[in-house]
């Protein structure tokens, strides 16, 4: 890959190492996401891929490797305790204000009406003007159908309306790259498409994605680029067309006999 | 500080054995009178559950040290009518107004742990002993008992330790237990070193408490302890479960 | 001379000196709370260090704390404290006097070390409970570790120790019935002064006992109150 793309990628990681207790989750992926692409992740349970995604804003801190958001190269240096200079917690923090993440668990704050997880980031972390901020919130709940709602408590919502708010809430933001980790996993089969259909159009409007999900059909719909993990290893990696139809490695194919 | 503890030392371990006396015979006392008065107290007819609630509101809502004068040197005020009745005896001796008021204390504290005890029973069990026939009495001594006092015994071991420490104010109607001394002691030494062999006294008594009522916890829950062994799973797959689970949180 | 005669407010009854003991009370109890509160969040900061020391410190005061009765507590900080002061001044200045600790301060200090100590614990517990995705979420927008504080774990938090927090608060109420042995003019020593003037024990101590009630069940309405407003949204489990 040249130079080139590297820098102009949104985001680009190289070589991620990640251990939990001596055991190697992580053996080195990397991974380029350009402009507008939609990424999918796949991989069984235990591949490491949600390791991998929730490295790339450094939730988990890799333990080698590099990570460049638009061409920003982060600063992974930390003390042997895990403690990272100002300076380092200071570009992490910018940086992850710039990645949208949605979770498995919505994590929405329960304290919190629905209205105001969705305003909280952009006027704590962007320090906006929170007219102007509850103008775009309003409409961004809108748009994912959640706005007649907007008074509630996250607790008397369903999964799909809490995944719907979480989605919201991380466009908020304005991110450059949504990571979205596993975001129908924990929700009830009926409840999958209104929330599915939400990331559709996201990605039909061109942002750039990278998604660690079990819905093959919807990752063979709407990625530009599939990545099938193994046992902390990229195994393959190419066109929907071609993983899907034309999947080379054996645990590829055996993987996805198995989900359907 | 030790020359301290060679004289009075012995008058400290006398005061030891008064504030467990104290201790465990209010605290048996309120253990017998708690669980028929919790029963009562769920009871739906009015007559039994608000006496019952006023009674715990009361105690549970005024100074122990409140109710032991209001007891000790409350009766004072009628010491006719009470020799008259024959039970002024009871209440010119300050022992026996401090073990009435932390019973009557401790009642309270406990029925109401009891109470939330009771209305942690799961009902389908109650209702698999009904459904096969067992008359009220054995439900409660084979169910709804069993069940009532696991769920209640660490709340009644913290109850225990709260009277252990609240009986501490006997000391101020002149009953020499701990305290008791160890306030006659520094009037007479001025040691400030006494209060400290008072404090390791208690945090000892506290203490070995703490750990038997646990002994007897892990004894009353084994049922739980056993299930957890049955599930056996192998090292690895132990691990990579785990891991997943950190993985997706 | 009937019963509310002795209660009156005036020169013949003891209203009038109850309302002022019962002023002490009340704000010994307020002067405790922040002195307690501060604690309790030191202590449980301090329980969920990494490091060991704070961790073991913190240990050892909560244990200690929660092991001795709260009147041998008040005991040690007015003499031992009041003590400790007075040789160190004699030590400067050989000529001082005896330095006696003032009830009311050595109360306060007394009350708020028992309130650190338990509250403590029930800090620590909320802090442990806090669903930790929602802290993540929170990083994940790039908010940084105070804004996470104050915005996200310190509002839970309290949610989650308030009722804990209000039954130390009713606790300390009703110790500070205590300091009376240490001769502050409160409640419950204006009452003992009471009876030792008019000879009736029983009316003066059931009139303490219903003031400390009235005084606890309106702080129960207000935290039901309280947990109420801070539930808002969050479904009964």
């Amino acid at each position: 890959m040249s130079t080139k793309s590297i820098s102009e990628a949104a985001l680009y990681a190289e070589d991620l190492h990640k251990s939990f207790g001596g055991i190697e989750v992580l053996k080195g992926v990397s991974l380029t996401a350009q402009k507008h692409d939609v990424i999918s992740i796949i991989g069984s349970s235990g591949s490491g891929k949600s390791t991998f995604l929730r490295c790339m804003n450094l939730l988990e801190f890799p333990d080698a490797g590099k990570i460049r958001v638009h061409g920003e190269k982060l600063d992974l240096s930390q003390n042997s305790r895990g403690g990272r200079s100002k300076h380092v917690q200071q570009q992490i923090e910018r940086i992850r204000s710039c990645l949208g993440m949605v979770f498995q668990s919505f994590n929405l704050w329960s304290h919190m009406s629905v209205l105001e997880n969705v305003m909280l980031g952009p006027c704590s972390v962007l320090k906006r003007n929170r007219d102007e901020v509850e103008v775009q919130a309003r409409a961004l709940l809108d748009r994912v159908g959640m706005l007649e709602k907007c008074h509630m408590y996250p607790d008397n919502l369903s999964g799909g309306q809490k995944q719907r708010v979480a989605i919201a809430r991380a466009l908020a933001m304005d991110p450059d790259v949504m990571l979205f980790d596993e975001p129908t996993s924990a929700l009830d089969p009926e409840l999958v498409n209104e929330v599915l259909l939400v990331i559709r159009e996201l990605a039909e409007e061109g942002r750039t994605m990278i998604m660690v999900t079990h819905e093959m059909r919807f990752a063979r719909d709407v990625s530009s680029q599939v990545v099938y993990l193994h046992q902390g290893r990229i195994e393959e990696q190419g066109s929907p067309e071609q993983l899907f139809n034309n999947p080379r490695s054996e645990h590829l194919q055996r993987f996805l006999s198995s989900q359907y | 500080m030790f020359e301290l503890l060679i004289n009075y030392g012995p008058k400290l371990l006398d005061g030891a054995v008064m504030t467990l006396q104290l201790t465990f015979i209010s605290v048996s006392i309120a253990g017998l009178l708690s669980l028929p008065l919790a029963i009562l107290r769920r009871s739906k007819n009015i007559l039994w559950q608000w006496p019952i609630r006023l009674y715990v509101s009361f105690f549970r809502g005024t100074p122990l040290l409140a109710q032991l004068f209001l007891v000790y040197y409350g009766s004072g005020q009628f010491r006719p009518e009470l020799t008259e009745l024959g039970l002024w005896w009871f209440f010119r001796d300050p022992y026996y107004c401090a073990l009435l008021t932390f019973a009557l204390n401790s009642t309270a504290y406990q029925l109401e742990i009891l109470r939330g005890g009771l209305q942690a029973v799961p009902y389908g069990e109650v209702e698999a002993g009904v459904a096969l026939g067992m008359p009220r009495r054995l439900l409660y001594q084979k169910i709804i008992l069993p069940h009532t006092y696991r769920i209640a015994f660490p709340a009644l071991g913290n109850e225990i330790i709260l009277m252990l420490k609240g009986g501490a104010i006997a000391s101020v109607i002149t009953l020499l237990d701990v305290m008791g001394h160890t306030r006659r002691v520094f009037s007479q030494t001025f040691d400030i070193s006494v209060y400290l062999w008072a404090a390791l006294i208690y945090l000892v008594i506290t203490t070995v408490f703490v750990l038997v009522w646990r002994l007897l916890e892990r004894r009353l829950t084994r049922h739980m302890f056993y299930q957890r062994d049955i599930k056996r799973i192998t090292p690895v797959e132990a691990t990579s479960t785990k891991m997943e689970a950190s993985n997706v949180n | 001379m009937e019963w509310f005669e002795y209660l009156s407010f005036g020169d013949s009854g003891w209203g009038d000196e109850l309302a002022s003991g019962l002023g002490i009370t009340l704000s010994l109890a307020l002067v405790s709370l922040p002195i307690g509160l501060a604690l309790g969040f030191a202590v449980a900061a301090a329980s969920v260090s990494e490091r060991p020391v704070p961790r073991i410190i913190a240990f050892f005061f909560t244990t200690t704390i929660r092991g001795l009765p709260e009147l041998l507590t008040l005991f040690i900080i007015y003499h031992g404290v009041g003590l400790l002061i007075s040789k160190t001044l004699k030590w400067f200045n050989p000529e001082a006097g005896f330095f006696e600790l003032s009830p009311f301060v050595a109360g306060a200090v007394a009350l708020g070390l028992v309130f650190g100590g338990y509250s403590g614990e029930v800090l620590r517990g909320a802090w442990q409970a806090l669903d930790k995705g929602q802290q993540e979420a929170a990083q994940a927008i790039g908010m940084n570790r105070l804004q996470i504080f104050r915005l996200i774990e310190f509002p839970q938090m309290l949610r989650l120790a308030l009722p804990g927090l209000g039954n130390l608060w009713i606790n300390l109420l009703k110790d500070t019935a205590l300091v009376s042995v240490i001769a502050l003019s409160d409640l419950m020593r204006i009452a003992s002064v009471a009876v030792g003037a008019t000879k009736k024990p029983f009316l003066f101590f059931l009139t303490v006992c219903l003031i400390y009630w009235v005084i606890c069940i309106f702080f129960e309405w207000c935290i039901a109150k309280m947990e109420k407003r801070a539930n808002r949204g969050i479904r009964a489990s």
